[in-house]
């Protein structure tokens, strides 16, 4: 089934992103799917690594899938007995022939008074017994066996008793372990083995007939229902039913407490039929009838069907799931109606089955063992992992997507039931599960768009009806999405701490670029420091930081922002593995072997689809960004060789020089294409057609507003290219018309003026204005000869190395000694402050495009402004 | 308060609003007085009346009864004040009684010679040393604090800030040592005492500094409050141009500035802005001026007003023409605004230059009529002034009187002259490397 499925998967991940917002905006971008072919070729070869591994994979998962039956053939064909026969057994009589031969063994054993094999056999006997169906019927055969063994084991030590050093020492050591593994498993099967002992010679008689009973391993199942059913039909005459072995159960109110006992004492061992329990306590919980008795068997309920999907693989089943969200949300009713009974962790259990606690005299509320908070966070994450699981192009996503409105619900009641604990003075509620379900709320919220946390809102403001209402969120503030974020983060911000502050901030600052609100996204990224810090959280909070850094660069770009996006976007997108970066996919190493440990971890992490950040939408931003920034720059540093190259966005670069490399250049097929032909156009002074390849990009689309975007970006493509302009003809030309220039870039005259002025501001552009004749007059000679260039590069050389001296000396004595301490700067480098430290980051840097090397920013104060000076 | 704040005319160009919640109740007075001076001058009786029945407000809480009473004269136009207030006269003689009584011997002690001399750096020591031989004890100390305080209130500045000095000598309790420098530099403000106001204002940074270590919060509130207050010294004392300067272009203090107050960024352009021909070296101010650049461009988006628009226009955006326009307004703000009436003249003055500036470093050729204009001049006043800019500055520039026009003779930059550059400092900062790894 899975190859061709899969390795589709994997490739269309890029693609699958850009249908993250239709989720949401409901627009169908079908024509997006098209550019998912832009994958470059280097990448080829990486998913037919990719798929190769899948493949790899797929025997591995066949094999487990059909692990059982192949390991007993392999198992059969060692003891090469049946051989024959082997082919048209059915599974179960083919694991009872192996149960029989462990037996003979067992039994030849016995008679030999062969210890060790006995050991060895039973242990596989026992195991195959595990292995069997959970509802089918213990075999007869086994019971006797071990009813015989616990004979054998039992005169064997009376006799060692007798004759002591008769046996060596190896076979007393099995004789010994046999022993406890006999007292082990045979308490289990008590029952049954009094059964035997009692009526030995008919008992596997017996046996047989049953086994005819039930021919195929599906049949115990319908077995079983027909057992509720007839459960039900004779529940008014005092329920009274017939469980497996014979045994008669009774379902009654009073013996709810006992049931449950005995589903808890098996809970987690290896051969109980969770299914099975969740049925009997389906049952128990429509005869409940105190609050006392719903509360513990939902409690008990709840946390079984959470062990259905336990182990890190295998996702809890949708009907569980859904079945869990009804009873949590019962559980909180009836605590809500119930005002005595309250759920709490730290409280101790109730041993008594008998009879129920009662309200002691002096207290006021009946405290049962549990934690709401868990039951809420485990239904988030089983919900996420299901989305994890699912396919996010099938309309299955889209149904399992909505049961989020559900879960946010139940999210929202348990954080409305810890608040009305809070309320109370006696009851001690720890502040942590309040800000964990607090948390979750916001996790739900940050990542969507306002109209769509509005809904949720009403929904759930609905659901608990009129009279209630929220201290940490009052109905009045919920409803505006932006004041709810901003009530839940402060209410983190003043009650929590450490990782959950920063991730409330983050979650915070997210929400704010998503809705446009830049500078104060900005300036609270900046004040909190993050940046400093995020290296040591764990990888869940590091995504959401880089979720956030990348949302609020394209906020910036939204803004018209270009440098900043470029900026923002740099760390994320020029390490070329966004992908990882974000959880959005799996990156293949090409060079590194990553453990199958690694990989599940990996896989564990990756974002649901509906939180995506649209890959494609973001690379081609930040390559628009990069050629905005990037093609005036090698304009200007393009003719004289010699200059120091500095280079914003080296992945940026990379693709232009492959660019120019091919040979044949086509029309542009994907957002690359369109982004490097507009890059070649604009270098050479061709706006317009620079212009349209931009513009043609569909991506865009995807944007709110994107004719403002546009438009946007066709101003800074004509104001780029002219600043490209005039650094590359500067060279041919004395004089230029202002007038020429607003012609052919189609700005306005004072506006061309400016641009100009800048430049020459800046000393980028050696010229002066003429205002009578409003001309450009370029300065003849600046050019330099190759010795003068030299020489210039010289000097920079010795004064860096100076510079790296002082600042080797400045570590070495922790900035303490005051060597450097003089008066100011020397004028020439004043405009790289070194008052900028502590607001931290790069705030919109100098006038210029000038980039200050990434540790610098930090060093701050006197000392390194005159270091730099 | 609130009162008199909205008494004030709001027509945006004021940022009296912003500022007056972190000034005290003393130092605001005067800004008040500036602005109803500014109203009767204007002849707007009705504002003024507003502005002194605020002013009565303001002050009523204080100990300033009999300045209070007359102001209530003068606004009701009544000869007697009426009887609280003269019951309040009252209570505050009585309180001032017991206070003295308080404070009599400690204060006396401490103008005796051999008492001072025995006094030594360490505060315990001191204590001890009182207590043994004088018989002082702790309350007599905290009396000299409260009795500070109550100088203070009464609008006895000078007695105020010796009894606080008296006190944090003598005090070992942090906190209130704490509020004593900042009461002292409150009272060194109002009785004009620039030179010890500056020092306290040094002490108060330190005091932040060390103290509040572990608060950033606090430490925020504290700066932006010593921000305010440091206005003050800014522009009424030539001293304390340099250090509040640096002071405010510390890391810290640009941030807290940045964060809290940007309204701020206006006082902080003037002051270079008109500290530019008075600066000792030049190279600092341009680095001051490159900063401020990049301030305003950072904070343009929560903060903008004449002065700050006229240096984007300016620096930013290079628009000559919305420079013009931004320094006419810039002007009335400066006339208007408490802080910076004194120095208008000075910084229109220097802002023309900066246009200027920018101006010959652009155009080669320009003009006299336009960059008059530019400068917001006539003609005849511009060429004298272009031709005493030329001479002062030693520009390399002529004036064609034919064409009216101005030529500037831009040098290229030499080569070899920037290599030399780039050079200077290696020697001495090698030199000064050597020292440090020696050392």
């Amino acid at each position: 089934m899975s190859r061709f499925f899969r390795a589709g998967n994997d490739d269309s991940s890029s693609e699958s992103s850009s249908d993250e917002e239709e989720l949401y905006s409901g627009e169908e971008g079908q024509e997006v799917d098209q550019e998912q072919s832009e994958e470059e070729s280097d990448e080829f070869d990486q998913s037919d690594e990719e798929s190769e591994e899948a493949d790899d994979k797929d025997a591995g998962d066949q094999k487990q899938g059909a692990f059982r039956f192949l390991r007993d053939n392999v198992e059969s064909d060692s003891e090469g007995e049946d051989e024959v026969r082997d082919k048209v057994k059915s599974a179960q009589d083919k694991r009872l022939d192996e149960l029989e031969t462990s037996i003979k063994q067992i039994e030849n054993g016995l008679k030999n008074g062969d210890w060790t094999l006995i050991s060895n056999e039973f242990d596989k006997l026992n195991r195959q017994v595990t292995k069997l169906p959970a509802g089918s019927k213990i075999p007869k055969p086994y019971i006797k066996v071990i009813a015989e063994v616990e004979e054998a084991v039992n005169e064997a030590l009376a006799k060692a008793k007798v004759t002591p050093k008769k046996m060596n020492a190896i076979q007393a050591k099995a004789l010994n372990a046999v022993k406890q593994k006999v007292k082990k498993t045979n308490k289990d099967y008590q029952a049954q083995i009094t059964v035997y002992r009692e009526d030995k010679d008919t008992y596997l008689w017996s046996s047989d007939e049953e086994e005819e009973e039930v021919p195929a391993p599906k049949a115990p199942k319908a077995v079983k229902f027909e057992d509720f059913a007839a459960a039900e039909e004779v529940a008014d005459e005092g329920f009274a039913t017939v469980g497996k072995g014979g045994r008669t159960l009774q379902y009654t109110p009073e013996s709810i407490f006992k049931h449950l006992r005995g589903i808890l004492e098996t809970r987690g061992k290896k051969n109980t039929d969770r299914i099975d329990q969740i049925k009997v306590m389906e049952k128990l919980n429509e005869i409940a009838n105190t609050p006392y008795q719903q509360i513990r068997v939902l409690l008990t309920l709840v946390s079984a069907r959470f062990d259905l999907g336990s182990g890190t693989t295998n996702v809890m089943p949708l009907e569980h799931w859904k079945a869990a969200e009804k009873e949590l949300s019962q559980l909180l009713t009836i605590l809500a109606n119930n005002n005595e009974y309250v759920v709490l962790e730290n409280v101790e259990e109730w041993d008594d089955d008998e009879k129920p606690p009662t309200l002691q005299p002096g207290e006021k509320h009946i405290k049962v063992a549990g934690s709401i908070v868990s039951y809420v966070e485990r239904l988030d994450d089983e919900l996420h992992r299901s989305l994890q699981s699912i396919d996010p192009h099938t309309s299955e996503y889209i149904e399992r997507l909505q049961d989020e409105g559900a879960l946010y619900n139940v999210i929202f009641r348990g954080l409305l039931y810890y608040e009305a604990l809070q309320k109370d003075e006696t009851i001690e509620v720890p502040q942590d599960s309040v800000n964990r379900i607090i948390m979750r709320r916001l996790e739900h919220v940050y990542f969507k768009p306002a109209q769509v946390v509005k809904t949720f809102e009403e929904n759930c403001w609905k659901a608990v009806g009129e009279n209630v209402d929220s201290t940490t969120t009052p109905r009045a503030q919920a409803q505006e999405p932006a004041e709810l974020v901003n009530v839940l983060c402060a209410y983190l911000y003043t009650h929590s701490e450490g990782i959950l502050r920063a991730r409330a901030l983050l979650s915070q600052v997210y929400f704010l670029a998503l809705h446009d609100d830049y500078y104060k996204a900005r300036d609270m990224m900046l004040m909190s420091h993050l940046q400093e810090t995020v290296t040591g959280f764990d990888i869940q909070s590091q995504i959401l930081y880089n979720r956030t850094l990348v949302q609020v660069g394209l906020c910036a770009f939204r803004k018209g922002l270009i440098y900043d996006a470029q900026n923002t976007l740099q760390e994320i997108c020029g390490s070329g593995r966004q992908k990882e970066l974000l959880a959005q996919g799996v990156m293949m190493q090409r060079y590194s072997q990553v453990s199958p440990e690694q990989e599940r971890l990996e896989k564990q992490r990756q974002l649901p689809f509906h939180m995506h950040i649209n890959l494609e939408l973001l690379e081609c931003v930040y390559l628009t960004c990069s050629m905005l920034l990037e093609i005036p720059l090698l304009a200007q540093t393009g003719s004289s060789p010699d200059v120091r190259k500095r280079v914003i966005s080296k992945t940026y670069r990379r693709m232009l020089e492959y660019h120019e490399r091919q040979i044949f250049t086509g029309p542009p097929e994907n957002t690359r294409d369109h982004v490097m032909q507009a890059s070649k156009a604009l270098a050479a002074g061709e706006w317009k057609k620079s212009i349209s390849f931009i513009h043609s990009i569909k991506i865009w689309d995807l944007m709110p507003n994107s004719e403002e975007i546009k438009e946007m970006l066709s101003k800074q493509i004509q104001e780029e290219g002219l600043r490209t302009y005039l650094f590359t003809y500067a060279p041919f030309y004395d004089t230029l018309a202002v007038e020429t220039l607003s012609d052919m870039f189609e700005l306005d005259a004072t506006k061309v003026a400016a641009i100009i002025s800048k430049m020459i501001s800046h000393e980028e552009l050696a010229a002066s204005l003429d205002q009578v004749t409003s001309n450009v007059i370029f300065r003849k000679g600046v050019e330099l000869s190759r010795l003068q260039s030299l020489a210039l590069a010289l000097s920079d050389k010795a004064s860096a190395l100076i510079e790296t001296n002082e600042r080797t000396l400045e570590q070495r004595t922790q900035g303490t000694s005051n060597a450097f301490e003089r008066q100011g700067g020397r004028g020439r480098g004043g405009h790289r402050g070194g008052a900028r430290g502590g607001r931290g980051g790069p705030r919109g840097g100098g006038g210029n495009t000038q980039r200050q090397a990434g540790g610098t920013q930090f060093t701050g104060g006197a000392l390194g402004a005159a270091v730099r000076g | 308060m609130e009162d008199i704040l909205k008494a004030l005319p709001a027509d945006g160009a004021s940022v009296m609003a912003n500022v007056a919640p972190h000034l005290s109740r003393h130092l605001l007075f005067p800004l008040i007085q500036f602005e109803g001076d500014q109203a009767e001058e204007k002849g707007d009786s009705e504002l003024a009346k507003k502005i002194l029945s605020g002013k009565i407000k303001l002050l009523e809480d204080t100990n300033m009864t009999d300045y209070v009473a007359t102001l209530y004269q003068d606004l009701h136009g009544v000869s007697e004040p009426p009887a609280e207030y003269t019951k309040k006269r009252q209570d505050v003689l009585t309180q001032l009684d017991k206070y003295e009584k308080e404070t009599e011997q400690i204060a006396n002690l401490l103008t005796q010679d051999e008492v001072v001399n025995g006094l030594r750096s360490d505060k315990v020591a001191n204590l001890e040393f009182l207590k043994n031989q004088h018989g002082v004890t702790l309350e007599m100390v905290n009396a000299l604090y409260d009795f500070g305080q109550f100088q203070f209130r009464c609008g006895q500045y000078g007695p105020a800030a010796d009894m606080l000095y008296q006190f944090r000598v003598l005090s070992t309790d942090n906190d209130k040592v704490a509020a004593a420098t900042w009461g002292k530099l409150a009272s060194e403000i109002l009785s004009t005492n620039w030179e010890s106001a500056v020092d306290e204002l040094k002490n108060v940074r330190e005091g932040i500094d060390t103290r509040l270590f572990n608060n950033p919060r606090a430490q925020l509130d504290h700066r932006t409050m010593l921000i305010h207050w440091s206005l003050f010294p800014l522009f009424n004392f030539e001293g304390a141009r340099e250090p509040i300067l640096d002071m405010f272009f510390s890391a810290s203090y640009i941030n807290t500035i940045q964060t809290s107050c940007p309204w701020i960024l206006r006082y902080l352009i003037a002051a270079v802005i008109t500290g530019r021909t008075r600066a000792r070296n030049s190279s600092v101010q341009q680095k001051q001026l490159k900063d401020i650049v990049r301030y305003v461009r950072q904070e343009a988006y929560e903060y903008a007003d004449p002065i700050t628009q006229f240096v984007n226009a300016l620096y930013i955006a290079h628009d000559f023409d919305a420079a013009r326009e931004a320094l006419r307004l810039s002007e009335e703000v400066c006339r208007s605004d408490f802080f910076l009436a004194a120095s208008t003249d000075a910084f229109v003055n220097a802002a023309r230059h900066l246009i200027c500036e920018s101006y010959c470093k652009i155009f080669s050729r320009m003009n006299i009529r336009d960059l008059s204009a530019k400068l917001g001049l006539n003609p005849d006043d511009g060429e004298k002034w272009i031709v005493n800019l030329i001479r002062e500055t030693r520009l390399d520039a002529k004036i064609d009187s034919q064409d009216g026009t101005v030529i500037m003779n831009h040098p290229p930059n030499n080569v070899y002259q920037q290599v030399i550059e780039k050079t200077k400092g290696g020697f001495f900062r090698t030199q000064v490397l050597n020292a440090a790894v020696s050392k």
